[in-house]
Parts: structure tokens; C-alpha cells; sequence
């Protein structure tokens, strides 16, 4: 947990890098088209690429093992989760998007229906999808500095908010591919070697499952542990330790610590009346103490040394996930909402379907040349994802049965930037440079990519379409270059408040609201001709309004006592608020049909809308909705 | 909807001026491949949604392991992805095939 050169010099390397790469890519972005689809001339190996490195944002890179570390099983969700749903981006929309020819997602709402209204009603949505999107990001920014440097946590925000700014607004989309591809190389190796050497030099992956059921686990360096009040170590063996001053503990066995030095003494609070540490012994301890095998609890912040050799403590979120709930299905994080095959159904359909109605995902698929390197494309997709996401939970899972101190810190989220440390000497060092470098790349590509699909919708779809549609290329480029500012410094601003939440967890609700609205615009627009404009239009304000209705209820309630006791009171409805995708997304899909069966009319031309979708390009009949 | 090249048969001519002929043709061919999509997709959702669903009526799976890792993690952190893409790249030739198949029809 200490900072480090190290890693410090990663970041560096990775800012510069993306920096430079960045102001390269800016001599060869000069038309809108370039800003907007890279001219629409991006070939599929370096597109997945780019792609790929887009999506592995934060949340994969960092929040996944954090997650992993904290809820077990259940989590594996997340990582299957965001691949699965490139799989159905290929299966429904990839190929037919790209017929579509246009620049962003209000484009084809535009298009598809006729509507010049239903653009307006897409642009709120990329707006709200993109920001919330962001968040996670920045919080990872702020984190990773945070955790690296010792800096505050703003620091890493806003120096992640100039360096992708600068990026976008100099080579718009044409830029960040070239960047995002080689940040996805970053990624990949930043994840796969420093867990591979882990898993290596701790016995392969059943360590952890091992570490779970009290075998011992020998620590290869002398470990620092900055321990924090209520902190839970189960130790397997008898542990020689170092404590730093002096240190409060709670035991929570009956026996006392047979501690020479170990002095009886009331410290701090008393644990709450349902606490299951009420009416156990508080000690204090300090110098260098032999702990006898147990569960020990930490009392108050101290420094805590183990000695190279010693077993390593053993942690757990809580002590009731301290068991072997962890590694079981419908553990804390599923089981916990009483509804553990409700929560797990909402969450996979969250995440897969969630990921079709991403607009900076899917603006991607209009920089392909055709539909045939489109499908390709996603294809290749898959198989850097699955690549990168077997990955994550290692660390996750280690951490657990290594480094209880993320628990007690509520730093779980920084397991994957603090793990390598464990390996010791030169090679933990330049590992912890590779996954610093690796996080920083994560969060940036993903970042640049939203701030595409937000400065495109403000400056393409709102300014040049909506206020000023007779505006110049030219000023519709710094319209864009305008936006890609603001929307950037918008999102860091939010990004300072967010601190509190779990990255997983925000982007899972950027997901929900994603599903509940573009998911099944695309899907029936694309493949249902009787599709009526008012039903879609109504469809997309339904369930993207009561899903961002549903998160914002729970953002509050965690940050409000009151509703939160209200919510906990009928856990049924906090599971559904929490998760509201189970329940938004058949309710946007249900509106769509039975608005077009009941009222029906689809819009003129819906033909030559569907031709243009499905048409084989081999046919020779293309044509781009915007054709520069 | 301007065409960039002239239509070259009459096949193609009904299907890009969107007669009720061509509309039939194109009605054709969404079906097939909206067909060979769910296929596919059923094939995935059945694999993930199975699961949680044999979590839950039938525990003695969860206990499994190989080589100390449970056989859940497996199943569901490793073996997704491989079948993840094999079924993609299905798809991919599958769709492909399609479309040929559409051309040479019209062509």
C-alpha cells in the first residue's frame, strides 16, 4: 500500500505515451468524417483493437477483480457478462448498423423513423449513458493516482480529464483508434503477466480456494499492512508479527492472545449491541508479537509488519463472508438481497443486453469500411476479450488469500495495483510500473471514446442538426472540439463526487439504463418492419427513464439513512431499484410491440430503410445515411 | 435511397425499387438470418442461464472441483469465453453464407 517510484514512472510512461500518440494522430484527422466514423476506413484487426481497448475499461481492468475480491463467485457474472454482449451485438445489430452508414446512434433513430424529434430524445440518452459511464472511469483515475503516488485523489481525475481532452479534441476519433489499440496491447500484457507470475510463485489458482479453508499460505517478502478499525485477519498457523507503535486489537475467540507484552485494556468504542464482536477482549499490542492461529480484529489504525516467511493473513469483506460463502454460488453479493436468482437473472441481462445499447460502443461499428468487416470485426472482439477477461479474477481471488488490508482500507478496488508488490525485489517493482501503466490505459481509452460519443452528440447531433443545421464543416468541427472540453470537464467534476462507490457497480448501472432503452430501439428497428415511431419513441422514454429513475434511488439511498431503512424494508423493491433491468427492459420491449400492434402505422419508407439494413453489399446498392 | 450503381438484373431492379416482389425477397432474407441469430443466442443464453438455475435445485455441483479450483469457476470464468467465440465464429460464416446465397439468388 505504500507509494512507489515504480509505479509512478508506469503512469508517466502511459500518459505520455497516449499523450504523444494522440498529437501524432492529429496531422491525419482533418474532416468531420475523421472526427466522427475515422473515415470510415479502419480495418478490423486494428479496429478490435481499438474496440477492445475501448471497452476493457476501468471497471474490467480494476473493478472486476475488486469485486471478485470482495463477493466471489457471484462476480464472475460481470466478466462473462461483458463479453456475452459482444456477442449479441454481433448476432442482431453489428452488420446492419454499419449498412446504416451514420455517424451516431441519433443519427439512426433520425434515419430509421423519419423523426427529427426522436434524435432529440436519443441525445438525452448518450448524455446520460455517457456520463454515467464516466464516472467509474474518473473514480479509477483518482484511485490509481491516489493509490500510486500518495497524491489526492483529484489529482489523478483531472490529469486523466487533460490528457484525454487533448486526444479527442486534436484527432476526434480517427486519434483515439490509434491510441486505443495500443492501449489495448497495454492492457492485455498489464493484466495477463503480473497475474500469471502471481499465480506462479502462490501455488497455482487453487490457493485461494486453499487460503479459504485455513491452509497455510507463506508470505515470499516481509509485507507492510496498513491495518484500519474492524479489519479482519484469520491467521492459519501461530504468526510472528511487528506491530509499528502500538495497536488496539478486538479478539473475537474466547481465549486471550498468550502475547508476552500484550497488555489488557479498553480501547476505543465498544463494539454495537448485534456487532459479533460484543464481549470480546480488547488488547493492545505493539513491538513484536507471536499471534496464536485464529480470527484477530483489528481495533484502530496501525502499521503492521510480517515477516518474510510467515503465513499471510487471511481476510474477508465481513465476518459473515469470511466462510465459504465466498466461493459459492448466490454469496454475499447475490445472496445478500434475499432474492439471489432474481438479482443474478436482472444482472446478466443488464450486462449482455446492456452492452447493445452502448452509443460509444456501438459508433464503432460505423468506422468500418463495410458490414462484412463489421461482423469481422466483433468477432475478433470476442476473442480479445475472452483473452483478457479470464485474467481479473485472479487477482481478485488472490488478494483474498494475501492481502486482507484492502479489505479494512475499503480498497478493494486497488487489488490489481498493490498485489504485485507481494512478488518483492526488482520484478515487483516493474510489475507494479506494468499494471499502473495497464490501469491508466484502461481508463483513458475508455474515457476517450465517451467523450467521442458525448462531444458527438452535443456537437454533431445537437448543434449541427438541431440549432444551426446550415452550420459550416468547419464550424461543425470546432462545434465538436467545443463540446469534447466541456463534456470532459463536466465529467471530471461529477467524477469527484463518486468516490464512494463501486466501479463495477456504476458502470453496471450505465448498463441497465442502456438496455432498458437503445437495446430494443436497435434490435426491433433493425429487425421488426412493423415498428411504429410514437411506440420506439415511447418505448426508449419508458424504460430508459424508470431504470435511470430506479439507480438514481439507490445512489440516494446510500448516501440517505432514511430511504435506505425504507428500502430494506422491502428488499424485493430495493433488489429491483438496485437491479431495475429485469423489470425495464421488458416493460421498453412490451411498450414497442403492443404500441405498434394497438396503433399501428410504421413509418413511410420503412422499406427502403430495411433494404438499406440488409442488403448484401455484394448487391452493389450502397448507400451511407451520411455518405461523406 | 440512391443507389450507387445501376441495378444489373431484374431481380435486383424489384428488390431495390422495393416492389411487393422485392419485398418478399427481402422478407426472405431477414428471416434467415434473424433465424440463424436467435439460434445462436439461444445456444449462449441457455449455457449462462442454466447455471444459476442448477445452483440452485441441485447443490452437490457447487462442491465440485478440479484441481482445487471449484468446477463453478471453471465453467463460468474460463470455458465461457471459448465457446463464446467458437459460437461467433459460426455465426459469422453462417451469415456470410447467407448473404452469398441472397446475391447469387438476385444476381
Amino acid at each position: 500500500m505504500t507509494p512507489s517510484v515504480a509505479a509512478v514512472l508506469g503512469l508517466v510512461a502511459m500518459a505520455l505515451i497516449s499523450l504523444l500518440a494522440g498529437l501524432f494522430a492529429r496531422r491525419y484527422s482533418r474532416t468531420t468524417s475523421d472526427f466522427m466514423v475515422a473515415a470510415r476506413a479502419v480495418p478490423p484487426r486494428i479496429n478490435a483493437a481499438a474496440i477492445s481497448g475501448e471497452y476493457l475499461s476501468a471497471a474490467s481492468f480494476l473493478g472486476v477483480a475488486g469485486l471478485v475480491m470482495q463477493f466471489g463467485y457471484d462476480v464472475l457474472w460481470y466478466p462473462v457478462g461483458y463479453a456475452a454482449g459482444y456477442l449479441l451485438l454481433l448476432l442482431f445489430v453489428a452488420g446492419p448498423l454499419r449498412r446504416f452508414g451514420a455517424y451516431t446512434i441519433p443519427d439512426f433513430a433520425e434515419g430509421r423513423f423519419d423523426s427529427p424529434r426522436f434524435r432529440r430524445l436519443a441525445v438525452i440518452l448518450v448524455l446520460v449513458i455517457g456520463f454515467f459511464y464516466a464516472l467509474p472511469q474518473m473514480k479509477a483515475a483518482g484511485l490509481t493516482v491516489e493509490t500510486a503516488s500518495g497524491l489526492p485523489y483529484w489529482v489523478g481525475v483531472v490529469v486523466v480529464a487533460v490528457v484525454v481532452v487533448t486526444a479527442v479534441t486534436g484527432g476526434g476519433m480517427r486519434g483515439i483508434t490509434l491510441v486505443q489499440s495500443l492501449q489495448f496491447a497495454a492492457k492485455i500484457f498489464a493484466i495477463s503477466l503480473p497475474a500469471f507470475l502471481l499465480l506462479l510463485h502462490f501455488g497455482g489458482p487453487a490457493t485461494p480456494f486453499a487460503a479459504a479453508r485455513g491452509q497455510l499460505v507463506r508470505l515470499p517478502v516481509s509485507t507492510t499492512y496498513r491495518v484500519s478499525r474492524g479489519e479482519l485477519w484469520q491467521l492459519a498457523r501461530t504468526t510472528s508479527l511487528n506491530v509499528e507503535g502500538e495497536a488496539p486489537v478486538l479478539w473475537s475467540r474466547d481465549d486471550p492472545v498468550r502475547a508476552p507484552g500484550a497488555v489488557t485494556a479498553e480501547v476505543g468504542d465498544t463494539p454495537a449491541p448485534s456487532s459479533p464482536l460484543r464481549g470480546s477482549k480488547h488488547l493492545l499490542l505493539f513491538g513484536r508479537q507471536r499471534i496464536p492461529a485464529g480470527t484477530l480484529v483489528w481495533g484502530g489504525n496501525a502499521t503492521v509488519l510480517v515477516p518474510k516467511g510467515q503465513p499471510a493473513p487471511f481476510g474477508s469483506a465481513t465476518p459473515a463472508s469470511s466462510t465459504s460463502s465466498w466461493s459459492a454460488p448466490f454469496g454475499p453479493l447475490a445472496g445478500g438481497s434475499g432474492h439471489p436468482l432474481l438479482f443474478t437473472y436482472s444482472l446478466i441481462l443488464a450486462i449482455v443486453l446492456g452492452t447493445i445499447g452502448l452509443p460509444h460502443i456501438l459508433v464503432r461499428f460505423y468506422t468500418n469500411p463495410d458490414a462484412r468487416a463489421a461482423r469481422r470485426t466483433a468477432l475478433l472482439v470476442l476473442v480479445l476479450l475472452g483473452a483478457f477477461y479470464i485474467w481479473p479474477p485472479v487477482f481478485g481471488a488472490l488478494g483474498r488469500a494475501l492481502d486482507p488490508s484492502l479489505y479494512g482500507n475499503n480498497l478493494t478496488d486497488a487489488v490489481v495495483l498493490v498485489l504485485p508488490s507481494l512478488l518483492g525485489g526488482w520484478l515487483g517493482q516493474l510489475l507494479l510500473a506494468v499494471v499502473a501503466a495497464g490501469a491508466f490505459a484502461a481508463f483513458t481509452s475508455t474515457l476517450s471514446g465517451l467523450l467521442v460519443s458525448l462531444a458527438g452528440a452535443l456537437g454533431h447531433d445537437v448543434y449541427g442538426r438541431w440549432l444551426r443545421p446550415t452550420a459550416s464543416a468547419h464550424r461543425r468541427r470546432v462545434a465538436f472540439q467545443v463540446a469534447a472540453v466541456g463534456a470532459g470537464g463536466v465529467a471530471a467534476a461529477l467524477g469527484l463526487m463518486v468516490s464512494q462507490f463501486d466501479i463495477s457497480v456504476l458502470v453496471g448501472w450505465a448498463f441497465a439504463i442502456a438496455a432498458s432503452s437503445f437495446f430494443p430501439l436497435l434490435v426491433l428497428g433493425i429487425w421488426w418492419p412493423r415498428l411504429t415511431t410514437r411506440a420506439a419513441a415511447l418505448g426508449v422514454a419508458l424504460g430508459g427513464g424508470t431504470a435511470t429513475l430506479s439507480i438514481v434511488t439507490t445512489m440516494v439511498a446510500t448516501l440517505s439513512p432514511q430511504v435506505e431503512d425504507f428500502l430494506a424494508r422491502s428488499s424485493g423493491l430495493a433488489v429491483i431499484l438496485a437491479q431495475p433491468a429485469i423489470v425495464t427492459v421488458p416493460l421498453a420491449f412490451a411498450t414497442m410491440v403492443l404500441g405498434s400492434l394497438l396503433r399501428p402505422g410504421p413509418p413511410s419508407g420503412v422499406a427502403a430503410k430495411l433494404v438499406q439494413l440488409h442488403a448484401p453489399e455484394l448487391l452493389g446498392l450502397r448507400s451511407d445515411y451520411i455518405p461523406e | 435511397m440512391a443507389s450507387t450503381t445501376p441495378p444489373s438484373s431484374s431481380g435486383l431492379r424489384e428488390f431495390s425499387e422495393q416492389t411487393e416482389v422485392g419485398g418478399i425477397f427481402l422478407q426472405a432474407l431477414m428471416r434467415r438470418q434473424l433465424r440463424l441469430s436467435l439460434g445462436v443466442a439461444a445456444v449462449f443464453f441457455a449455457f449462462l442461464g442454466a447455471q444459476p438455475l442448477l445452483s440452485t435445485v441441485w447443490k452437490p455441483w457447487t462442491r465440485w472441483e478440479v484441481l482445487g479450483v471449484p468446477v463453478t469457476w471453471v465453467v463460468l470464468g474460463v470455458l465461457s469465453y471459448p465457446l463464446l467465440v467458437w459460437l461467433g465464429r459460426h455465426y459469422v460464416r453462417r451469415a456470410e453464407e447467407v448473404d452469398e446465397e441472397f446475391t447469387d439468388l438476385l444476381g
